[in-house]
């Protein structure tokens, strides 16, 4: 089995798992819509503040629901000893940790599509007009937190402190990440054209390009017996 | 090789406890009072020295977990540890030290400046780091994790760096000291201090590093002595 096959082979059972029980995708929006919410009543309405906020408020919702999925993507694998059973296999590992990424992403793609319409309507922003500017944004600020997430949270499950460890891992290597996606998105939203927010978007694609590879190559030692 | 490190700590020691009696007397009387900043500048001979302290402390990890993961030597992760730990403490000294200069020059106690938020950054990393060390399950996997995130940590910092400077880029008016020109005796005393402490920085991790070669040594031992136990308990048994 080519190393290809075998990353789609571990992506396409994620989803299939994902769409039967649809139980990672329904906790994650509905605490995406919570976390939201949290922040409307945070802030003060009425007065633009919250306007200016929503960048900063859409992110911190993704990222913290992505961190409640990936550690259910791991745990599961641990049931049944799973990821024991993957590792007897002759397949690469890069592969699993290659499906396992796109896994992710793709449900926080998913996750990101149901909440920015909620997010148009509860701080009335046109999002609308500018989604086609946000889509490289959101594409690459999901794929660097995939990226890293799914490396750390096939550590974390393996520590005492499990899924508790995993955003005191994540979160301070992903600040380049969040403040390039946070900054993009309030200038896509302010309406900027893309080339104006060339340099946050280089940053953007050059940490999830440069942690991919470098989880890539580095997931052989995590998950290593 | 223990009685070696051994020496070469003590030596080390020594000589750092020599050189940090005379820094003072380097930083506050050799140099002169600068014009603008008057006594505040003085923090910037312990302030700097300690960030090259710091940087070289990570440097170090990021060598030594590379080299861990490589070779598989346990002596290689105890150095990226031990270079992690002394490294943080250095970070931690950048911070405060950071902090009271910047009170009376800026003030406030903390800026967003860029600097200071890349060095927040890798601090909040190489607590993790700690935190990796601390809560892990099982040794060996433990010090895969920790080279994992060594490496990770390493590489992440020049994109922090040039993200925070492009989200701070709108204030470019902030003076730092090492882009003022030194006059000589502030220079003598710069250089001094910066020797200082990174012979301090390696007199630290020298001993650090003895410290747990000593505990691993003991570790082994134990379990030597638990086997000849078990093996001697079984024989009278029989």
């Amino acid at each position: 089995m080519s190393f290809l096959n075998a990353a789609m082979a571990v992506l396409w059972k994620d989803l299939r798992t994902e769409l039967r029980t649809k139980e990672r995708l329904s906790t994650m929006c509905f605490f995406a819509l919570l976390v939201v919410l949290i922040f409307n009543f945070a802030f003060e309405s009425g007065n633009g503040s919250l306007q200016s906020a929503a960048p900063g408020i859409f992110w911190v919702a993704v990222l913290f629901s992505g961190l409640m999925g990936l550690t259910r993507s791991f745990n599961q694998e641990r049931e049944n000893d799973a990821l024991m059973g993957f590792l007897l296999t002759p397949a690469d590992r890069g592969a699993f940790y290659l499906g396992k990424t796109a896994a992710n992403a793709i449900t926080m793609a998913v996750m990101e599509i149901l909440l920015l319409p909620l997010l148009a309507i509860f701080f009335n922003i046109p999002i609308a007009e500018h989604i086609l500017r946000l889509i490289p944004v959101c594409f690459f600020g999901t794929l660097g937190f995939a990226a890293v997430g799914t490396l750390f949270a096939a550590m974390s499950i393996n520590t005492r402190l499990q899924e508790a460890l995993l955003p005191m891992l994540t979160l301070p290597i992903l600040v380049p990440s969040i403040l390039a996606a946070v900054e993009a998105t309030s200038g896509v939203l302010a309406g900027e054209p893309l080339a104006d927010l060339a340099q946050w978007l280089r940053i953007l694609v050059a940490f999830s390009l440069l942690f991919l590879a470098a989880c890539l190559l580095l997931f052989d030692y995590v998950v290593e017996e | 090789m223990p009685s070696n490190l051994r020496q070469w700590s003590l030596a080390l020691g020594v000589l750092s406890l020599i050189g940090m009696l005379i820094a003072p007397y380097m930083a506050l009387v050799h140099a002169d009072v600068e014009s603008q900043m008057l006594l505040a500048q003085k923090i910037f001979y312990f302030h700097v020295p300690s960030a090259y302290g710091m940087y070289l402390g990570f440097f170090l990890t990021f060598v030594f977990s590379i080299l861990y993961l490589w070779k598989k030597e346990k002596r290689h992760d105890i150095w990226a540890s031990c270079a992690a730990e002394v490294g943080l403490l250095f970070c931690t000294v950048v911070l405060i030290t950071g902090c009271i200069w910047a009170k009376p020059i800026w003030g406030a106690w903390w800026v967003w400046d860029p600097q200071l938020t890349l060095v927040l950054v890798m601090w909040l990393i190489f607590v993790a780091y700690r935190m990796l060390h601390n809560y892990s399950e099982d040794p060996l996997s433990s010090a895969r994790f920790r080279a994992v995130l060594g490496i990770i940590g390493f590489l992440d910092a020049p994109l922090i760096h040039l993200s925070v400077r492009l989200w701070r880029g709108q204030h470019p008016n902030v003076v730092r000291a090492e882009r003022i020109g030194l006059p000589p005796d502030m220079l003598q005393a710069f250089l001094f201090c910066s020797i200082v402490f990174i012979i301090l920085f390696t007199a630290i991790l020298i001993k650090r590093v003895s410290v747990e070669k000593s505990r691993d040594e003991l570790e082994s031992l134990k379990a030597y002595v638990r086997d000849r136990r078990t093996i001697l308990g079984s024989a009278v048994q029989n």
